[in-house]
C-alpha cells in the first residue's frame, strides 16, 4: 500500500461537515509538529482544528516514497521530524536502525480505539513503536465495458485479451509479489530460484502492460486509458466512486494486506506534540473524518460505526477476509532483494518494447 | 525564387512554433474548465484559481524557488564572473582543469550531478534543506555566468584598459570603471539564464531538499504525479502571464533606452 | 618584475571559483567514483570493501540492454531535433534584425514556462479521447482513441519538445555569425545552391550543429522525468535506472557505478566534439 490520494475535491465539497471546533485558545509559547508523510493524508479540517485545540502548528511536509522518507530520516539521524506516518515494511528498517523513539503510551488515552486485527504486525510486535492509521490491500479492478472476460485473480492478468490495457503498481515486490503467488508462493520467499520464476513469468505480463504508476491510476480507469488495474485501496475507492460499474477483485491466489503507521522519530524535537497529534487522530470522531478522506481501511474500531453508508463499503474490512487470505509484505534478505530489482528491471524493459 | 524560399522558412517556422505553443494554449484553456477532468469540458470556471489562491504550500514552493533561485545565481555571478576575470589575468596550467571542471556541471546529464550531491552532502553531514539547494544550484549556476563573462573579456578591446592604466587609473578603477560596465550585460545574462535554469529544476532539487523546503518545480512534479487537480494548470497560466509582463517590460525599456 | 607581482594580486579573484568548483564539483565527483568500487551494506549504506561487482553488474544483459535502449531514445530523438532544429536556427538567422527579437521572444516565453507545466500539456493533447484523439475522430481520420499516451511515441515528442530550444539557439548562434559572402562567393562561382548549403553552410555552421547534438542528447539519457509522466514509467532509461537504484533499492554503489560510466560517455563524446568542431565552449549554449 502506497501513496494515499486526497479526496481534496470530496473534502472541498464536503466542507460543511466541520467537528467540533473548540475554541479554547489557550495563549501558550508557539508550538511546532513537524509532519512527514505522503501528500494529502489528512483532511485540512482536521489539522486546522488540531491546530486551534492545541496551538501546535503543523508543518506539514510530504515525500513521494517510504525510501525517500527512510534516506531523509536517517540524513537527519532520526531528527528533524516529530511524527511520521509510513509503509509497514519500512518502519521495520527504521526501527532496526535505532531511527524510531518508543511510543509514552500513558500519553496515549484513546489507543483502546485502535481494531486488534492492524495491531501485533511484523514490523512492530509489541507495538511499542507505531500505531496504525490506515490500511489496504491490493486488489484487482475492471471496467466490464471494456474487459470481456471475468477477472477473479491474478492469473487471470495473463489474458491476451488485455494487451495493452492493463495498468500496475510500480512497486516491484508487489507485482513480483503477485508473479510468485500464482505460483503458490509466499511474497517474502528468499529463494532465488523461485523469484526469478516469477520473473520468468511476469516478463509474459509484459506485452499486457499500458501503464506503471503508484498515483492516480484510478484517473486512467475512469478515463479509458487502461482496462483493468492492479490498485491500492484509496484508488479502488475514488475509481468505485466515480464509476459504480467497475468490478472489485480481490485476487483469489491470496492478498496483499499493507499498513501506514505513525511512528515518532528518535531524536524528534517535539515528540510531546507528536503524542497530543496521534492521541487526537485517534478520537472516533476525527479518525472518522480521516478515513473517509483518506479512503483506506479504517484502523479504528470506534470510527467504523460512524462512517457514513456513502464510504462504509469501502473503508471497513470485507467479512469474508480472514488471516489466512492476506500476507504482508516484509523485509527479505540481500541476495533475494537483489534478485527483484534486476528481475524488476527486466520485467520493466520488456513493457517498454 | 528568393520570395518562395522565404515564405517556405516562414512556413516552417510557423508550425514549429504552433506545435511549440499548442500544449501551452491548451492548459491555459482548461485551466478555465469547470470539469476535473481535463478531457472533458465542462463550463467556464474559475474555481481553480480560487483554489490555488488557498493553497498555501503552493505560494511557500513558489517563494523558496524564488529565493534558491536569486541566491544561486547571485552567488553564481560573484564566483564566476571573479573567476572568469582572475583566468584572463592569469596564465596558468591549473586554469585548463579548472575550467573543466567547473562547467562540467551542465555539460553531464542532471541525474549524475544529483546523486553525487545526496552522497556527497550526507556523507559531510550536512542538513538538507535550503543551504544543500543553494549549493547545488550554484555549482550548476557558475558555468553559465562563467562562460558568458569570459566570453564577453576575452572579445574585449584590451586596449581600453591599457589607455586607463597609461592614463594614471589604478586597477580597482580600471575595473570598476571600464572592465565592469563593459561586462555587466553578460553577467546579467548569465545570471538571468542563471535564474531561469534554478527555477525550472526538477532532479537537482528533488534529490537534494530537506524538511519542508518543496521549491515550485518539485510540487508540480509531485502533483502531476499523485493528484492533478487543473490547479496546476491556473499556476502555469499565471506564471505564463508573469512571464510575458515581464518580456513587455523588458521590451519596452529596451525601446525606451534607444 | 612588476607584471609578476600585479598577477599575484588577481590570486584572490580565483580563489572562489577554484575552492567551490574542488569542493563542491570535484571532491562529490570522486566520491562518486570511489563509491562504485565499494561493497553495498546488507540493508542499508555502504561497507569500506573494495568490490569490482557493481561494475559486473552492468554487464548483466539486463543492464547493458537498459543502456542499449537509452542510447537508442536519445538517438532517435536528437535525430529528429536535428531536422526540426537546425532548419529553424538556421532559417533564424536569415531573419531582418527585428524578426530575430521577435522569433526570440517567442521562443523565450516556453522556455521560461516550467518544462513539466509544459510537459503536463502534452497529456491533456495524448490522453484517451484528449485533444488529438477528439480532433481525429473528429475529422473521420481514426474512428477510436489512439491510446497514444503512455507509448515509446509519446516519450521521443516528449524529449524533443523539451530539447529542441537548445538545438535552436546552438544553431541559430552559429549562423548568426556566419560570414554570408562566402554562400554568395560560391554561388558566383557556380555552385548550386544545394552544393553551396553542403560545401560552404553546413560546414560553417557545423560547430553549432554539433554542439545541439550534445546538448539534446546528452540530458536525453538522464531524463526520467520525461519518460515517468509520458511513457507510464515503461520507457527505462540510464537515468531511472540510476534513480530507480538510488531510491528504490538503496543500492548506492551500483548507482554510483552506473553513473560513472554515463559520466565517461558523456565525456568522450565532448572531447569528440572538441576535436571535430575544435571549438573548445559548446557553442550556443548561452
Amino acid at each position: 500500500m502506497k501513496k494515499a490520494v486526497a479526496f481534496a475535491l470530496s473534502a472541498a465539497m464536503a466542507a460543511g461537515i466541520f467537528a467540533g471546533c473548540g475554541s479554547s485558545s489557550n495563549q501558550q509559547p508557539k508550538q511546532e509538529l513537524n509532519l512527514f508523510t505522503w501528500m494529502g493524508m489528512f483532511p485540512d479540517e482536521v489539522l486546522e482544528s488540531f491546530q486551534k485545540e492545541t496551538g501546535i502548528t503543523v508543518n506539514y511536509s510530504s515525500f513521494d516514497t517510504d525510501e525517500t522518507m527512510l534516506q531523509k530520516l536517517s540524513q537527519a539521524k532520526g531528527g528533524d521530524y516529530d511524527l511520521i506516518i509510513a509503509d509497514d515494511y519500512i518502519i521495520q528498517t527504521a526501527i532496526e536502525q535505532g531511527l524510531v523513539a518508543k511510543l509514552d503510551k500513558e500519553k496515549l488515552t484513546n489507543l483502546d480505539n485502535v481494531n486488534p486485527i492492524y495491531q501485533s504486525q511484523f514490523y512492530d510486535p509489541d507495538n511499542s513503536y507505531t500505531v496504525p492509521y490506515g490500511a489496504g490491500v491490493q486488489t484487482i479492478v475492471y471496467n466490464p465495458e471494456t474487459v470481456n472476460f471475468e477477472i477473479t485473480g491474478y492469473e487471470d492478468l495473463w489474458n491476451a485479451a488485455l494487451e495493452d490495457n492493463l495498468a500496475i503498481i510500480g512497486n516491484y515486490r508487489v507485482i513480483n509479489g503477485m508473479a510468485l503467488k500464482t505460483m503458490g508462493e509466499s511474497y517474502n520467499t528468499n529463494d532465488v530460484a523461485k523469484i526469478e520464476a516469477a520473473g520468468q513469468k511476469l516478463l509474459e505480463l509484459a506485452p499486457n502492460i499500458r501503464l506503471i504508476k503508484d498515483e492516480n491510476t484510478q484517473d486512467d480507469l475512469i478515463s479509458g486509458e487502461v482496462g483493468a488495474a492492479i490498485m491500492y485501496t484509496s484508488q479502488v475507492t475514488l475509481a468505485k466512486m466515480a464509476n459504480p460499474d467497475l468490478k472489485v477483485v480481490f485476487p483469489k491466489e491470496g492478498i496483499g494486506l499493507g499498513i501506514m503507521a505513525q511512528f515518532i522519530p528518535s531524536q524528534a524535537p517535539n515528540p510531546d506534540a507528536a503524542h497530543q497529534f496521534i492521541n487526537y487522530i485517534l478520537q472516533p470522531e476525527v479518525a472518522k473524518q480521516c478515513f473517509e478522506h483518506l479512503g483506506y481501511y479504517s484502523t479504528n474500531k470506534a470510527a467504523d460505526e460512524l462512517i457514513s453508508e456513502e464510504y462504509k463499503e469501502f473503508l471497513t474490512l470485507p467479512d469474508n477476509f480472514t488471516a489466512d487470505s492476506t500476507e504482508m509484505i516484509a523485509p527479505i534478505s540481500a541476495e533475494a532483494e537483489e534478485a527483484h530489482v534486476k528481475v524488476w528491471t527486466e520485467f520493466k524493459n520488456a513493457c517498454g518494447q | 525564387m528568393k520570395t518562395r524560399s522565404i515564405s517556405f522558412s516562414r512556413i516552417f517556422m510557423g508550425i514549429v512554433l504552433v506545435v511549440m505553443y499548442l500544449p501551452i494554449v491548451l492548459l491555459v484553456i482548461y485551466s478555465f474548465n469547470e470539469s476535473k477532468i481535463s478531457s472533458v469540458w465542462g463550463g467556464f470556471s474559475i474555481k481553480w484559481y480560487q483554489q490555488l489562491f488557498r493553497d498555501k504550500e503552493m505560494f511557500k514552493a513558489l517563494w523558496n524557488s524564488i529565493i534558491l533561485g536569486v541566491s544561486s545565481s547571485v552567488c553564481a555571478a560573484v564566483i564566476g564572473t571573479l573567476g572568469a576575470f582572475g583566468m584572463t589575468k592569469i596564465k596558468c596550467k591549473a586554469n585548463g582543469v579548472m575550467e573543466y571542471l567547473s562547467t562540467l556541471p551542465i555539460m553531464i546529464p542532471e541525474i549524475i550531478l544529483a546523486m553525487v550531491f545526496l552522497a556527497f552532502f550526507s556523507l559531510l553531514g550536512l542538513p538538507f534543506g535550503m543551504t544543500t539547494l543553494i549549493l547545488g544550484h550554484t555549482a550548476f549556476c557558475i558555468p553559465y555566468c562563467f562562460m558568458l563573462v569570459k566570453a564577453r573579456l576575452v572579445g574585449m578591446d584590451a586596449s581600453l584598459a591599457e589607455a586607463a592604466r597609461d592614463l594614471g587609473a589604478s586597477e580597482w578603477q580600471v575595473f570598476r570603471d571600464i572592465t565592469l560596465p563593459l561586462i555587466a550585460p553578460a553577467i546579467a545574462s548569465g545570471m538571468v539564464l542563471s535564474f531561469a535554469m534554478s527555477f525550472d529544476d526538477v532532479i537537482i532539487s528533488l534529490f537534494v531538499t530537506g524538511v519542508n523546503v518543496n521549491t515550485l518545480p518539485i510540487r508540480v512534479y509531485t502533483q502531476i504525479k499523485t493528484g492533478v487537480t487543473p490547479e496546476i494548470n491556473a499556476l502555469c497560466s499565471l506564471m505564463l502571464l508573469a512571464t510575458l509582463i515581464l518580456v513587455a517590460l523588458s521590451t519596452w525599456l529596451g525601446k525606451e533606452k534607444q | 618584475m612588476k607584471q609578476a607581482k600585479a598577477s599575484k594580486k588577481y590570486w584572490a579573484t580565483l580563489l572562489p571559483l577554484y575552492l567551490f568548483t574542488i569542493l563542491f564539483v570535484g571532491a562529490p565527483l570522486l566520491y562518486m567514483v570511489v563509491l562504485s568500487f565499494l561493497q553495498r551494506a546488507e540493508s542499508w549504506g555502504v561497507t569500506s570493501q573494495f568490490t569490482l561487482q557493481n561494475y559486473i553488474q552492468i554487464l548483466q544483459p539486463v543492464y547493458l540492454s537498459t543502456f542499449a535502449d537509452s542510447l537508442k531514445l536519445a538517438l532517435i530523438s536528437t535525430t529528429i531535433i536535428v531536422f526540426i532544429g537546425y532548419p529553424f536556427g538556421y532559417f533564424m538567422a536569415k531573419l531582418s534584425p527585428k524578426g530575430k527579437q521577435r522569433m526570440m521572444l517567442a521562443l523565450m516565453v516556453p522556455f521560461w514556462t516550467n518544462s513539466l507545466i509544459r510537459l503536463y500539456g502534452w497529456i491533456i493533447i495524448f490522453r484517451a479521447n484528449g485533444t488529438l484523439d477528439q480532433l481525429l475522430m473528429g475529422l473521420h481520420i481514426t474512428d477510436s482513441p489512439l491510446k497514444l499516451l503512455y507509448t515509446y511515441p509519446a516519450v521521443v515528442v516528449g524529449m524533443v519538445y523539451a530539447l529542441l530550444q537548445f538545438m535552436i539557439f546552438a544553431v541559430y548562434s552559429s549562423a548568426e555569425k556566419m560570414d554570408w559572402s562566402l554562400v554568395e562567393a560560391a554561388r558566383d562561382l557556380g555552385a548550386s545552391p544545394a552544393k553551396a548549403f553542403f560545401t560552404v553552410t553546413l560546414k560553417l555552421t557545423l560547430p553549432g550543429l554539433l554542439s545541439g547534438i550534445i546538448l539534446t542528447f546528452i540530458p536525453s539519457m538522464g531524463l526520467f522525468f520525461i519518460a515517468d509522466i509520458l511513457g507510464g514509467n515503461k520507457v527505462v532509461l540510464v537515468g531511472s535506472l540510476i534513480q530507480d537504484q538510488l531510491v528504490k533499492a538503496h543500492n548506492t554503489p551500483f548507482a554510483a557505478a552506473l553513473a560513472v560510466v554515463l559520466m565517461i560517455m558523456t565525456t568522450l563524446m565532448i572531447a569528440l566534439y572538441r576535436k571535430i568542431s575544435g571549438v573548445r565552449d559548446l557553442e550556443g549554449l548561452l
